[in-house]
């Protein structure tokens, strides 16, 4: 506001408690990876007296943790290119080749937006099983594809800010209308791919109800399916628990910190053109 | 080159989208609606057709009927209790302030990770036993004993509520944030000369000018939290009963668990309209709104 040049100290003093009691869940799990199971039962809150990294070791041997990694790795690396592609090039003759079956399309393709995931999980089960697709990384990849639409329509809107003319000068300079595609579309598009890569990406990594539901061998589980499981078998064991919890957090946060500003700019540019 | 040729060339693009799209969320769409007018048990292929019977079942399913009010309860308070939160904290991190940036950061963390891991780590706060970190704060600070955060049909839901509330409430600042850096300065210093004070300048132009943010934040919200699953799922399993159970856990018991295709159907398509009907009445209602105060 007005006298923003200025830098009110007092904020400072204010926000601080309130920021400490958000992040308060965090120390709390860090604080407790490097505890005895008895410590961590009598003060869960205290400063470790010995500082005990065993659980990191133990966690690495007793989970398939790197072959989780591995997983959800492969499952959100193919799952968000294709999506990013399909939804790319469904928007591609939209812009540019405007007719009334693309209006048709474009209405029939947003409707997708209305439709719950849970409002089709019966039949997709039916599906999935009858397609050989559950219990398949491959098929987790494949469900997630409808995912597509949510692309399609950031980069619909952002396709529409390219001048027609370029195009249209590539055509008689006798580029053929793939070639126009990758070669000069797909480029432009980079600001609003990596908005839709960041989107699709936290999606995936982070969704839990579809591996759920469709990945049930204990080594096809992508780490928040681990993390799932494992809370059955530590059950009792917290530190145990939350050292696998923090570790699996660390790829989260690594992402947070390396994208926070395009993460930003990602809200922002979806939320003012929704 | 021929001008359909040209077309055709361009159609093809959207074959794959077309193709996904169809088979994986339309085409399973309209068998959900076939499934709810059959009383299809997902082996036995001869099924038949019922009519209207598994939409009046739903009606006297114990686990179905407070699935579907605890999630309304859970949408809505979520939403309230986000918003409210969000505007003010968003108004704070607009501010000039030395550790501006780090706030940022540190609110708007607990909106990256995984919903299931962030429920886990309130277990763990609110464990019923010693252990619960809530319980030995109030032990050895208020000499208090134990509170069963989770096994209290209202502390369960007000417990699920706020954890979602934690959650989300820096992403939505920072979608308010977004919007509040769009309005431009003239009119707070317009308003200075008139001598509206600071309360008076957040009054009459930053909350008004809100309105649109408002209208796309509460939508992300209702939504989100009409198809909640994880936060309530990982705290709370669903219980103490069926108070904390979620429309999709119903969905997925009902349908997946206990084979009943017919009547998870149907709810699946009540579901549909209830995710239709709320968003359509609240994206209208608050356009109309943003016209009036704009």
């Amino acid at each position: 506001m007005i006298q923003s040049a200025k830098r009110n100290w007092l904020l400072d003093i204010l926000m601080l408690p309130i920021a400490i009691v958000t992040f308060f869940p965090f120390y709390l799990i860090i604080i407790n990876t490097v505890k005895s199971q008895a410590e961590t039962a009598r003060h869960p809150m205290g400063w470790p007296k010995v500082w005990n990294f065993s659980n990191y070791v133990k966690v690495f041997e007793e989970t398939p943790l790197l072959r989780s990694f591995g997983n959800s790795l492969t499952i959100t690396v193919f799952s968000v290119m294709f999506m990013v592609l399909f939804g790319a090039m469904a928007a591609y003759p939209v812009v540019f080749n405007a007719n009334k079956m693309n209006k048709i399309i474009t209405t029939y393709l947003l409707a997708g937006f209305l439709i719950p995931f849970q409002t089709t999980l019966i039949p997709l089960f039916e599906l999935m099983t009858g397609l050989h697709l559950v219990n398949k990384l491959s098929g987790l990849i494949v469900l997630y594809m409808g995912g597509a639409v949510f692309v399609f329509f950031l980069m619909m809107g952002y396709m529409k800010t390219i001048p027609k003319e370029l195009p249209e000068a590539a055509v008689i300079d006798g580029c053929s209308i793939w070639g126009i595609f990758w070669r000069i579309i797909l480029p432009l598009l980079k600001p609003i791919t990596v908005t839709s890569i960041i989107y699709q990406t936290m999606w995936i990594w982070n969704d839990f109800l579809a591996p759920m539901l469709f990945l049930n061998s204990s080594n096809k589980a992508t780490l928040v399916l681990l993390v799932y499981k494992a809370k059955g078998e530590f059950s009792v064991n917290w530190p145990m628990f939350m050292t696998l919890t923090v570790i699996v957090l660390i790829p989260i946060f690594i992402f947070f910190v390396v994208m926070q500003k395009q993460i930003v700019k990602g809200i922002v540019g979806g939320a003012v053109k929704g | 080159m021929p001008k359909f040729l040209k077309q055709l060339q361009y159609q093809l693009f959207l074959i794959p989208i077309l193709l996904f799209y169809t088979l994986f969320t339309i085409y399973p769409l309209i068998k959900s609606f076939i499934f709810s007018l059959t009383d299809f048990n997902g082996y036995n292929k001869n099924y038949n057709f019922v009519g209207m019977s598994n939409y009046l079942k739903i009606f006297k399913d114990d686990a179905i009927v407070s699935g579907i009010s605890y999630t309304l309860l859970y949408a809505i308070s979520s939403t309230v209790l986000i918003t409210l939160v969000a505007i003010p904290l968003a108004l704070i991190l607009d501010q000039n302030f030395f550790t501006k940036n780090i706030h940022r950061a540190i609110f708007f963390f607990p909106s990256i990770p995984s919903g299931l891991l962030l429920a886990y780590i309130w277990g763990f706060i609110l464990a019923p036993i010693s252990s619960g970190v809530l319980n030995t704060v109030l032990r050895e600070v208020f000499n208090l004993g134990p509170q069963p955060w989770l096994s209290d049909p209202n502390l369960a839901k007000l417990m699920t509520i706020i954890v979602a509330a934690w959650a989300g409430a820096g992403w939505h600042a920072v979608l308010y944030l977004a919007f509040l850096q769009g309005i431009s300065k003239d009119y707070y210093e317009a308003a200075s000369i008139d001598g509206a004070g600071r309360w008076g300048q957040i009054r009459h132009i930053t909350l008004p000018l809100l309105a649109p943010a408002m209208t796309v934040s509460i939508m992300l919200l209702l939504t989100g939290g009409l198809k909640v699953f994880e936060i309530p799922f990982a705290l709370t399993r669903g219980g103490p009963g069926f108070e904390t159970h979620t429309i999709t856990q119903v969905i997925v018991l009902r349908g997946i668990s206990e084979v009943q295709y017919g009547l998870a159907s149907a709810m699946s398509i009540v579901f549909f309209l209830i995710v239709l009907v709320i968003t359509f009445f609240q994206v209208s209602w608050m356009q109309k709104r943003e016209e009036r105060v704009l």
